[in-house]
C-alpha cells in the first residue's frame, strides 16, 4: 500500500464560463520515504497538486487515498486533523506569524495537537535546534534573514513529527547559499526517514530528489527516477 | 479548555497588537459597563438615602395640611384653601378614635445666637404630642409639657447640629440661647438624624411650644396637623380622619375636600418615578452605548479577519480546525469587550469612591459581575458572525489571499 494514491485526479476550475484544468487526470502513487521533485511551467498545477496532496483542497472528480484512506470521505475536522500530524507544509514565503516568536510560530501546530505547553516548549526547542537555530529562538521573523525564516517554517513543519514534508518553492526566495542550506536541512530530514514532495523550477534542487515528475498543463508529462546507488 | 486558554492568550496578544484600534472600537462598550453600572450604583444609593428618609417621616402618620405634596394643584385654588387651626387639634381628638396623637406644626426660618455664635435655621412651633409624631429621640434633658405649652414657658428642644454648634461638648441643658433676638431656655437635645433626602439637614432645628411660637412669632403663617395612626389600622384611620375632617370644615356630602391628607407613600410614589426615569435613561444610555460599541467590535473583527486571511490560510495548513478557527476569533473579540468592560469598571469604581463623598454610593459586586457577563456577551455577539466567516474560509483562497 502506497503512502499517498492519486486515482485519475482532476481540478477543475470555471473562470468566466471557460474551464481550466488545473489537474487534468493525475496518477500519482508516493511511497514512504520518497523524496520527490515535481516541476513545470508556471501555472501547471504544482501548487494545485501539493495542496491535494496536503489535504487542502479537494479534486473535482477522481479518489485521493491517504494510507488507504479515503480522503473524500473525511470531514473538515478529520482533514485538519491528518494536516495537524501528518504533514509539515513549507511555503514559498514563509508565511510565519510576524508578531510572534520563532519559538511561538513553532509551537503552533502542537498547540492545535492540543500539546501541554512545558512539552510544546521541549518539542519546539528541539525542532529549532534541528534546523540550526538554537540561538534565535525569541527572535521574530522580522529580525531574522530570510534563510532564517525559511527554518523556522522547516521547524514548524516538522515540530510535530509529521511523516511528510510538503515544500512549495521552498527556496524561490532566497538566494543560492542560503537555499542550499534549506536543501540539505531537507536531505538530512529525507534521511531520517521522512517523505519529502517539493515543487521547485530549479534544476540543480530538483537534483537532490530521488524521484523528479514534470507537469504540464495540469498532467504528468514525466516521471523520472533519479535514484542514485 | 487547554485550547480555550491558549486562544484566549493568543488573542490577548492580538488585541494589545492594536491597542489603540482596539480600545477606540471599544469605547461604546467602556462607556456601556460605566453607565450600567453607576445607573445601579445611583439607584442603590438613592435608595439608602430614601430609606433612611422615610425613616425619618414614619408610615404611620398623617400629615393634614392645604396642599398635596406631589400635587398638580395651582398655587391661587391651594391659597383659596382654608388654613389649618390649632383648635383642629381638640376637635380631632374628640372625634377621632384612631387618632393616638395630634400635633400642629408651625414653621417658620429664625436666627438663632448663642453668646457669639449665630445660625440661621428652621424653628417649628408644636405640642406636647409632636415626640411622637417623629421618629427622633430626645438624647438630653426633656420635651415641654402640656402645662408649658398653654402658659407659653419660652422653652426650646434643639437639633443635635445647634448643640453641637453652640455649646460643643458643653451640658447645653438650662442655657438661655436666642431666637429672633428673643430668649429661650434650652431644655432638651434631639438626637443626630443627618440629611433629609440629602437635601435639608434636620440636625439644625429648634422645637418650641406652640402657645410661646404663637405669642413671640406670628399666629399666622402656615401650619399643618401630624396625627399618628395605629400602623396596622392605616386605611381605616385615613378614612376616619378624612371624615372628621369633612366634618370639622363643616363640607355637604357633594362638596369637594378643601384640604389634603399627605403620606409618606406620596413620596413612595414619586420616588419610584424618579427611579423609573433614572433607570429608563440609564438603560437607553446603556443601551445604546453597547449596541454602538458591538458594531465598532464587530467592525474591526471584520478587518481583523480581513487582515488576517493569510493567517487564517497558515493555521488552517497546520491543521487548524473550523472550530479552533471560531474560538480564536471569538476569543478576541470577547478579549477587547472584556478589556473594555473591565475599564468602565474600573472609571465607575472611582467614580463611585469619589460620589460617596457627597452620596452614599458603593459598587455593588453583583452589578459588576453583571455588566462583565454583559461585555462579554457583546464580544460574543458581535464576534460571532466575523469568526465564522474566518472559519469558513477556504483554505486555499486564504493563502493565495494578497
Ligand atoms: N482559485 C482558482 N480559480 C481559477 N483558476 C485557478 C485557481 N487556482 C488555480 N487556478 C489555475 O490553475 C492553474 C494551476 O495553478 P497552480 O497554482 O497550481 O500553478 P503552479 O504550477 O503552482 O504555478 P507557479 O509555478 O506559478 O506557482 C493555473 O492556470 C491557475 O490559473
Ligand atoms: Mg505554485
Amino acid at each position: 500500500m502506497s503512502l499517498i494514491a492519486l486515482n485519475n485526479i482532476y481540478k477543475i476550475y470555471n473562470v468566466g464560463g471557460e474551464e481550466v484544468r488545473a489537474l487534468d487526470g493525475i496518477n500519482l502513487k508516493i511511497d514512504e520515504n520518497e523524496y520527490l521533485a515535481i516541476m513545470g511551467p508556471s501555472g501547471s498545477g504544482k501548487s494545485t497538486l501539493m495542496n491535494m496532496v496536503g489535504c487542502l483542497d479537494t479534486p473535482s472528480s477522481g479518489v485521493y487515498q491517504f494510507e488507504g484512506e479515503m480522503v473524500q470521505e473525511m470531514d473538515d475536522d478529520q482533514l485538519a486533523s491528518i494536516r495537524n500530524r501528518k504533514i509539515g507544509f513549507v511555503f514559498q514565503t514563509f508565511n510565519l506569524l510576524p508578531k510572534a516568536t520563532a519559538q511561538q510560530n513553532v509551537e503552533i501546530p502542537l498547540v492545535y495537537g492540543n500539546i501541554r505547553k512545558a512539552e510544546r516548549i521541549k518539542m519546539a526547542s528541539k525542532a529549532l535546534e534541528d534546523v540550526g537555530l538554537k540561538d534565535r529562538m525569541h527572535h521574530k521573523p522580522n529580525e531574522l534573514s530570510g534563510g532564517q525564516r525559511q527554518r523556522v517554517a522547516i521547524a514548524r513543519a516538522l515540530v510535530n513529527n509529521p511523516s511528510i514534508i510538503l515544500a512549495d518553492e521552498p527556496t524561490g526566495n532566497l538566494d543560492s547559499k542560503s537555499g542550499h542550506e534549506i536543501m540539505g536541512i531537507l536531505n538530512q530530514l529525507h534521511q531520517q526517514g521522512n517523505t519529502i514532495i517539493l515543487v521547485t523550477h530549479e534544476d540543480d534542487i530538483a537534483q537532490n530528489a530521488n524521484r523528479i515528475i514534470r507537469l504540464y498543463d495540469g498532467k504528468i508529462t514525466e516521471d523520472l527516477n533519479t535514484k542514485k546507488n | 479548555m487547554l485550547l480555550l486558554f491558549e486562544n484566549f492568550f493568543i488573542s490577548l496578544s492580538a488585541v494589545f497588537a492594536n491597542k489603540t484600534r482596539s480600545i477606540l472600537t471599544a469605547l461604546g462598550i467602556i462607556i456601556g459597563v460605566f453607565s450600567v453600572t453607576m445607573m445601579g450604583t445611583l439607584i442603590s444609593g438613592l435608595d439608602k438615602t430614601f430609606e433612611s428618609s422615610m425613616s425619618m417621616l414614619g408610615r404611620d402618620i398623617l400629615y393634614i395640611s392645604r396642599y398635596e405634596w406631589f400635587g398638580d394643584m395651582e398655587w391661587w385654588e391651594v391659597r383659596n384653601r382654608p388654613r389649618m387651626r390649632t383648635e383642629y387639634v381638640q376637635k380631632v381628638k374628640q372625634r377621632s378614635k384612631y387618632a393616638l396623637a395630634v400635633a400642629p406644626v408651625m414653621q417658620r426660618g429664625a436666627s438663632l445666637s448663642y453668646g457669639e455664635k449665630e445660625t440661621r435655621t428652621e424653628i417649628f412651633g408644636t405640642n406636647e404630642d409632636y415626640m411622637k409624631t417623629i421618629t427622633a429621640n430626645i438624647v438630653e434633658g426633656r420635651f415641654f409639657s402640656q402645662n408649658e405649652d398653654r402658659s407659653g414657658s419660652r422653652v426650646t428642644i434643639i437639633g443635635f447640629g445647634i448643640k453641637e454648634a453652640f455649646f460643643g461638648e458643653k451640658d447645653p441643658i438650662g442655657k438661655y440661647i436666642k431666637i429672633d433676638n428673643e430668649k429661650f431656655r434650652v431644655i432638651g437635645v434631639l438626637e443626630k438624624q443627618g440629611k433629609f433626602l440629602g437635601l435639608f439637614s434636620t440636625d439644625k432645628q429648634a422645637i418650641l411650644p406652640i402657645g410661646a411660637y404663637n405669642r413671640v412669632f406670628s399666629k399666622r403663617g402656615w401650619m399643618r396637623l401630624s396625627v399618628k395612626i395605629p400602623e396596622q389600622k392605616i386605611e381605616e384611620g385615613l378614612d376616619e380622619i378624612y371624615s372628621v375632617m369633612r366634618h370639622i370644615r363643616g363640607l355637604k356630602p357633594n362638596q369637594k375636600n378643601d384640604f389634603a391628607i399627605n403620606q409618606t407613600k406620596a413620596f413612595e410614589k414619586n420616588y419610584n418615578m424618579l427611579k423609573i426615569a433614572i433607570g429608563g435613561t440609564g438603560t437607553f444610555i446603556t443601551l445604546l452605548s453597547l449596541i454602538v460599541g458591538g458594531i465598532g467590535v464587530m467592525n474591526i473583527m471584520f478587518v481583523s479577519v480581513k487582515e488576517r486571511t493569510r493567517e487564517i490560510g497558515v493555521r488552517k495548513a497546520i491543521g487548524a480546525t473550523k472550530g479552533m478557527i471560531l474560538g480564536q476569533f471569538l476569543m478576541e473579540a470577547i478579549s477587547i469587550c472584556l478589556i473594555a468592560g473591565l475599564l468602565g469598571l474600573m472609571i465607575s469604581y472611582v467614580f463611585s469612591i469619589l460620589l460617596n463623598q457627597v452620596f452614599p454610593s458603593t459598587l455593588d459586586m453583583r452589578l459588576a459581575g453583571f455588566s462583565i457577563f454583559i461585555s462579554i456577551l457583546v464580544g460574543v455577539i458581535s464576534g460571532i458572525i466575523p469568526s465564522y466567516r474566518a472559519a469558513n474560509l477556504d483554505p486555499i483562497d486564504a493563502l493565495r489571499y494578497e
